[in-house]
């Protein structure tokens, strides 16, 4: 599921074409639904993708959380660029983001 | 955007970040954490030896009178003036010349969580003690600056620990300082 989203997420990606960029563009929204799960989409302007599986029978999670969610997720991301130890590509190992992770999905859940 | 106030500028991020890449850069350079750590003192002392007339001339301070005044100084104004923070002294000798800093807020390790693994007995700040060392050194107050306690190796607070080398020449236990 979630490589066959990265398909549509280059999709979107080059359908924006050389738009100027904001927040709400980053935001790709509902990639595609399929039986179990929605898959949602968010993109940085350095081209780092985000995606999102939620339950299908998650109905009560609106547009705003979502946007919120990623918002945070970038925040944390940037945060772990600036650690002088990780190298980009690598898998994240850091507690403050699991815990952020950790937090927002009791949020939701 | 999504960042709370209290953050640094965006010169002192970049002033971070650039510290953040010379460590990782004597990482790679260097297999032990004990050279990584004498490297980051050599360099902090060669950058305190310069900076001291940096500072005196910009704080127009007078001369200390005591290894106390001047570790205060050390901590109410050089920290503050470099690095934005003033950490608490405390004196932790008999002979009064032994003190130690706490640093409550310490911006050089603002996005380092903690350690890597393989590097447990890095002193990622040790640029400062050289810092320290040096710029003492130019003012005729030879020192030993170590990490006492360090957050980033799981301990409670971060503590410089400085000890203020008599001089040959106080034999009868009176402190001077020129």
């Amino acid at each position: 599921t979630v490589h066959t989203s990265l398909d549509v997420v280059d999709e979107k990606i080059s359908a924006m074409g050389k738009a100027l960029v904001d927040q709400r563009e980053l935001y790709l929204g509902l990639l595609y639904p399929t039986e179990d799960y929605k898959v949602y989409g968010y993109v940085t302007n350095s081209k780092v993708k985000f995606v999102m599986v939620v339950d299908s029978s998650n109905t009560a999670l609106r547009d705003n959380e979502i946007r919120s969610m990623f918002r945070k997720l970038h925040n944390s991301y940037t945060d772990i660029m600036c650690n002088p130890f990780y190298n980009p590509g690598d898998r994240i190992h850091s507690r403050a983001f699991d815990n952020m992770v950790n937090s927002m999905m009791m949020q939701v859940c | 955007q999504g960042r709370e106030g209290g953050r640094l500028s965006s010169s002192g991020e970049l002033f971070v970040l650039t510290y953040g890449a010379l460590v990782a850069q004597l990482c790679k350079d260097y297999e032990k954490d004990e050279d990584v750590n004498t490297c980051l003192d050599r360099m902090g002392y060669g950058i305190g030896v310069r900076l001291i007339d940096d500072f005196l001339a910009r704080s127009a301070v007078k001369k200390c009178r005591s290894y106390s005044e001047t570790a205060d100084m050390i901590a109410q104004v050089a920290f503050k003036m470099y690095l934005g923070v003033t950490p608490t002294v405390s004196c932790s000798s008999a002979a009064g010349n032994e003190f130690s800093l706490i640093l409550d807020k310490n911006p050089l390790v603002d996005f380092v969580e903690e350690l890597p693994a393989e590097r447990a007995s890095l002193c990622y700040c040790n640029l400062l003690c050289g810092v320290i060392r040096g710029a003492l050194e130019m003012v005729h107050l030879p020192a030993e600056v170590t990490f006492l306690q360090d957050r980033l190796k799981g301990d409670a607070v971060t503590e410089i620990g400085i000890t203020f080398l008599r001089k040959a020449e106080d034999r009868n236990g009176l402190v001077t300082t020129t």
